[in-house]
Order: structure tokens, then sequence, then C-alpha cells
């Protein structure tokens, strides 16, 4: 149950419109970058243009470990 | 043909010592004139002709994923040295030098891995060599940038291909390049499927903003003139091909409509014939649509470009020496041509 409420969980690093940018802590959207905002963007921030990835990735979990280690 | 003309040349067998160079090997092979290695051999020979020919305008077809796999800077010396005169490529294949241009990585991997936590890693795959994806976003980008600039430039003009590459080129400062050791040289390079890598990717990413200005228009059918005309005003054209594809037919293609056919073809390529296409199909073949003239310098070698295209320039650059120069028949004219 808890893992299934964290996938649920949206962020840039689990959304449709995100790419490796700066692994795993910033990601590049496609979809800011096509509206002329800044396209470069935390792993775990999000917005309300979020739309899930049709793939699972490591992207929020690596990002996550990375934050824990500061 | 007599009995007698059928078993003139003995096969002279292979001697390997410690001492040999690669020329040496590649005279080994030429003795015993067999299977791959006579091929091989061959091959090299042709190559030395088309160098030494100081009327014949050199061309390399390019596709496979050769310049990820490391060929890279061996493209480029050839360029510089002018060793190869005009270049068709993938799309991809120039996309590879532009991401290491800009500071991205190919990293030696394995063809025995799970891919599905590659793809979560978001690594990409070319058999056994990984790319991180960021690479290529970042490369994206750069391209936009660049894309934005040549569209504001150009005002509305579309570019053939091999312009679109002269403007890259230009716009790269890595010594290292294809593009920017072509743009130097003056040596064009065409793509005829550009749209078709990651420079369609980043054109969509640049048509994609609301706030675009002008786009940038690349028109390959451009292309056709420019190269058809190269090899109309060469008085002797010859092609180095590794793989196949729509490179391979670019070229055979300009030479059968300059009406010339090609004078000299070594194809290096791991395709069959008998399933009809191009990359596959035997230069005899070829020499039936008047692509490849029937008396030309031809052949085969079926192997892995990776392996069989550095031995030949080893082999070719050791004999003709240091101090060989070559002057190209036809001169730069400026922007993407010769």
């Amino acid at each position: 149950m808890e893992e299934k409420a964290k996938t649920a969980q949206k962020f840039c690093g689990n959304c449709g419109s995100h790419n490796a940018y700066n692994y795993p802590n910033q990601v590049f959207c496609t979809l800011r970058f096509s509206k002329g905002k800044e396209p470069i963007v935390q792993t775990l921030w999000c917005c309300e243009e979020w739309n899930p990835s049709s793939q699972e990735c490591y992207c929020i979990k690596e990002a996550e470990k990375k934050q824990n280690k500061r | 043909m007599e009995r007698d003309d059928f078993i003139r040349e003995p096969v002279k067998h292979i001697r390997i010592d410690g001492k040999l160079t690669v020329d040496q090997l590649i005279q080994q092979f030429r003795n015993s004139g067999s299977f791959g290695a006579g091929r091989l051999s061959a091959a090299c020979d042709i190559y030395e002709r088309m160098l030494r020919d100081e009327k014949c305008t050199v061309f390399l077809a390019l596709a496979g994923a050769v310049v990820p796999a490391g060929m890279r800077s061996l493209i480029a010396d050839l360029i510089r040295e002018r060793r190869i005169d005009v270049v068709v490529s993938t799309g991809a294949n120039m996309v590879h030098d532009a991401i290491e241009a800009v500071g991205g990585h190919h990293y030696k991997g394995h063809w025995f891995v799970d891919d599905y936590v590659l793809y979560k890693y978001h690594i990409y795959r070319i058999y056994d060599v990984f790319v991180p994806e960021e690479d290529f976003t970042k490369l994206d980008y750069k391209l936009v940038e660049i894309y934005d600039e040549i569209a504001t430039e150009s005002n509305g003009k579309s570019l053939s291909s091999n312009e679109f590459t002269w403007e890259l080129g230009r716009r790269l400062s890595d010594s290292d390049s294809i593009l920017r050791a072509a743009y130097e040289a003056g040596v064009p390079i065409f793509l005829p499927a550009v749209r078709d890598s990651e420079f369609g990717f980043a054109y969509w990413l640049h048509a994609s903003r609301k706030t675009s200005g002008k786009l940038l228009l690349v028109d390959a059918f451009k292309d056709l003139p420019e190269i058809v005309s190269i090899c109309k005003r060469s008085p002797r054209n010859g092609m180095m091909v590794i793989g196949g594809g729509v490179p391979r037919n670019t070229v055979q293609s300009a030479a059968l409509a300059s009406k010339k056919g090609m004078d000299y073809a070594v194809i290096m390529t791991m395709d069959r014939p008998e399933i009809g296409g191009l990359s596959g199909s035997t230069l005899e073949e070829t020499v039936s649509w008047g692509k490849v003239k029937s008396a030309a310098n031809k052949i085969m070698v079926i192997g892995d470009a990776m392996i069989v295209f550095p031995i030949i320039v080893a082999s070719v650059l050791e004999r003709l020496g240091e101090d060989f120069k070559r002057a190209p028949y036809l001169k730069p004219k400026g922007i993407g041509g010769i």
C-alpha cells in the first residue's frame, strides 16, 4: 500500500514530459520549454500540468536518495 | 577463357612474424588473395588508387553507428587531410559527433544487460555502447539555440542539408569534431535523411515554442543539384561506403544522375543481397543501374566496418607515407559546398 501511494505522488521525475538533464537532481521539461518557461526543473518538484509517465524510471528514487545523503 | 587462365596464380600462404606492420599484413592477405583477406587487400589497393588519382573526388557514405562506437577522430582526420572530399551520412552519426562536441560522451557498455534497467536510468544502448539521455537533452537544448540563430540569419530562406551541417560546424569549437573539421576543410556533409535523427527532434522543440520567431528550414531536395554537380564536375569519382542505406544510395544516385557512374567503389557491409535491400546489394547489381561503371575498380568487403575501415586507412596511409599531400580536384566554394 505504501509503495502504491508513493508512486502515485506527483513529481517532475515521474511526469511524462521529463527528460534526464543533471541526473538525478534536475530534469528537462519539454512542456515548459514549448511554453517558453525555464525548462530545467528539480526532479522532486511538480507543477499543475503533470501528466503520468508511460513507464517507471529511477529518477525519483535516485533524487530522493541523493537528497537524503545531504 | 582457356583452362590455364583459371589456374594462373597460386595461393601464397600467409606468413606472420612479430614485426609485421598493418600494411605488411595486408600484403600477406594479398598474397593469399582468398576470402575476406583477399577482399580486404583489394579494398586497400582501390582506396590507394582513389587517393593517388589527382582527378578523383572521394565520397564517404556513412551509415551505422560508427561515430558513437569510436570512429569520430578517424573520420575528422581524413577530412582534415583531404583523404575524403564529400561526406554523405545518416543524421544520427553527425548527432553523435555533435554530442561529444558539446561535452557529452559515449561509454563502453555491454550487449548483455537488462535494457529495462537502462531505460529506468535514462541510458540508451547502441549494441555495447551506452549514451546517457542527458547528453542528448543537452545537445537538443544547444541545437535549439543554434537553430534560432540560423533561422534569424537565413531569414526565411531554406538550407540544403550540406549548408545546414556547414552552419553547425561553424558554431562548434571542438577541434576533434567531424562537423567542425568539415567546416574548416571545406568538405560538404550531406544528410539526406536529416529529419530521422536528433536533429529532427531538436527541430520539433525549436518549432514547438509558442515564443518562436523564425523557423529553421532545411530542404533536402536542394542537396540534389549540388551533389550531382560535384559528380559531374569531377573527372572521376570514387566512394568508400560504410554500411549502406540512404547514404550509399545518395552517392550512387548522384553518379547515375550525372551520367557518369562511379570509377572506384569500396563497400563495407554485413548485409546480404537476397532480401533486395540496398545495403546488401552487390556492386554488380549497382552496375545494372549505371551507378557504378562496369570497368570500375570495385570490391565489397563483408565485415564489420569498425574493424575493416581503420585497417584500410592504416594500410593505405602507410603506403602513401607521411610526406604525401593530396590536393582535392574540386576546391571549396564557400557555404557547404565544393
